[in-house]
């Protein structure tokens, strides 16, 4: 029965064995680590975002586990792009799964530096995190936030993606309409959209008196999050027709299956690595498996975004 | 496993050399020899120790002070409370069939291997530990008496034992003694290094503990994975077996810094 269920996905003429791919800031430091999650049956992965300079990121606690999830401030700790284009060079070159490079900087003009650069290698997906929220403090406001800055931003970065490299925009879930900065990222030229980032939040230990994460606040991934994710996914497959990889909270084939539903081609996998281990990929392919063959579900396309209907 | 921060308080202090504390905390951790803990006290952020010992009823973790966050919790004193996460990583694993182990620990790599050394011996095998560091001073057990475990010891200025390393020193024991069935090691990584190229060379099994950069100490964020197997020395480490280290491709070469930035190694220092 379960020999006629069909996983296969194709995004932007790539395609992608299953559809869970290892979402941004989980494990993608390096070819070694990637290879070792692609090992373990991801159908896709993203590097950490990589910046214009190196950043060491915050002190500890930087992540941890909570109730519900994770939270984290790991604060964009990267060695920087020129330091890392020859480590990325080796990923495309060895990498079996689909990759995408996920990339950010503090202002436009670095924006197009960075990704000018990453695109020298062309990788078959870059990632423009417009929306992560550990760097306020640095940074100012998220791109993701703003939808005038949002529209400047990704004019300016897809005037600089040539040839077979195709732009993700990643979307922040805190803000009034999710579907519009869709839009508007869409209309900019976009590829693909990846939402949702984390949601910031905050944890506090009464016998310390103090935020438990060094910097006080951080972003807010795991299980708390998935509801969340489902109706930015919900809304921005309302608005847009460019595919949705749909991120947060994704822990079993069923979330999977509710965010195919709510209209995501792709699923991001992350804190699910921790509540499940390693093989939380391969767990999550015998699940999908095994509820579609139930439900009668030959392939994904059948269910994409059948709530709509 | 204690996945979530914990608070403890500190009941016992003890100054075990010049700049390593012991802290004792009254809870049961169930950590095995070579795992470690994330501990966390106010402004001073949350490290990676390995766990001393423990008995019923209490555990300690040992802290070598080495920068500013160990600075500050060597002013910890008794009845305050410290965070704490864990037991994590892998652990050191005693072979099926007895026989005489070897212990080489340089520095403060000694704390793992002498709680692993006391369940050996508490099993029946036959443990000969070698203590080595730079100095008499910095000698960590320079008094530890245990009617089963030999301590032998070697300092690089000689004012104890052999005059040079413990590379040196366990060049000078398998010479003398050869039939260890396996070796445990943990120590600066040159010195591992070392001892790893004689063992390979031997032929004699060995484990040894591989320190990495770590920042969420449960296998998500990446940064003590390892070139060219991508483990993770808080999950897959940082105990790992000789054949294991084999595929280690930057042992003894290189490490990555908390941006992820590449250093190497070179004359046994940091590049």
């Amino acid at each position: 029965m379960n020999n006629s269920v069909d996983l296969t996905v194709d995004v932007c003429g790539v395609r992608f064995k299953t559809p869970l791919v290892l979402a941004s800031g989980f494990m993608g430091v390096s070819q070694s680590s990637l290879s070792f999650i692609a090992k373990h049956q991801a159908g896709g992965v993203t590097t950490k975002s990589i910046g214009h300079i190196e950043r060491e990121g915050y002190s500890n606690p930087t992540v941890l586990p909570w109730s519900c999830g994770l939270i984290n401030a790991v604060g964009l700790s990267n060695p920087g792009v020129d330091q890392s284009l020859p480590h990325l060079k080796e990923m495309i070159v060895d990498l079996k799964t689909p990759l995408i490079i996920s990339f950010f900087a503090d202002t436009i003009d670095n924006f197009v530096k960075v990704a000018e650069k990453i695109n020298s290698l062309q990788p078959q997906f870059m990632e423009l995190n417009a929306s992560c929220p550990n760097t306020k403090s640095d940074f100012g406001v998220p791109f993701a936030l703003d939808a005038s800055e949002l529209r400047k931003l990704v004019a300016k970065v897809r005037k600089k993606i040539t040839g077979r490299t195709k732009l993700i925009v990643k979307l922040a879930p805190n803000v009034p309409a999710i579907g519009m900065m869709g839009k508007i990222a869409e209309d900019e030229g976009a590829d693909a959209i990846s939402a949702i980032n984390t949601i910031p939040g905050m944890l506090i230990s009464v016998p310390m008196r103090q935020p438990i994460l060094t910097n006080k606040t951080g972003g807010i991934s795991g299980r708390a999050i998935k509801p969340v994710a489902l109706k930015a996914v919900y809304d921005l497959y309302k608005k847009i027709k460019i595919p949705i990889i749909g991120i947060g909270g994704i822990e079993t084939g069923e979330d999977v299956l509710e965010m195919v539903m709510a209209g995501a081609s792709l699923v991001g996998i992350g804190s699910a690595i921790y509540s499940r281990g390693l093989s939380v990929f391969s767990k999550i392919t015998a699940e999908m498996k095994k509820i579609m063959g139930e439900e009668k579900i030959h392939n994904l396309q059948e269910i994409k975004g059948v709530i709509h209907e | 496993m204690n996945k979530n921060q914990l608070y403890l308080k500190v009941f016992r202090i003890k100054k075990e050399t010049g700049r390593v504390k012991s802290f004792f905390f009254k809870h049961e951790l169930f950590a095995k020899p070579g795992q470690f803990v994330m501990l966390h006290v106010p402004k001073s952020g949350e490290r990676p120790f390995a766990v001393l010992e423990e008995k019923k009823g209490y555990f300690s973790v040992a802290v070598a002070k080495v920068g500013t966050a160990t600075n500050i919790l060597h002013k910890i004193k008794v009845g305050e409370k410290v965070g704490l996460r864990g037991p994590f990583g892998s652990f050191f694993t005693l072979p099926s069939k007895k026989g005489k182990l070897l212990f080489a620990g340089g520095g403060y790599g000694m704390v793992p291997l002498v709680f692993l050394a006391l369940a050996a011996v508490k099993k029946g095998f036959e443990s000969v530990l070698l203590n080595g560091a730079g100095t008499s001073g910095e000698l960590m057990y320079k008094t530890f008496k245990h009617a089963k475990i030999k301590m032998h010891f070697a300092t690089i200025d000689g004012s104890k034992g052999k005059k040079g390393t413990v590379v040196d020193l366990l060049n000078d024991v398998l010479k003398k003694e050869p039939k260890f069935i396996k070796v445990y090691a943990c120590g600066p990584e040159l010195m591992e290094y070392e001892i790893a190229k004689i063992l390979w060379s031997k032929k004699i099994p060995f484990e040894v503990s591989l320190e990495r950069f770590m920042k969420c100490g449960i296998g998500v964020c990446g940064s003590c994975c390892v070139d060219k197997t991508g483990w993770r020395m808080c999950v897959e480490g940082p105990v790992l077996n000789g054949e294991k280290l084999k595929k280690v491709s930057e042992f003894g070469k290189y490490h990555r810094l908390a941006s992820g930035k590449i250093a190497y190694y070179k004359n046994g220092q940091v590049k």
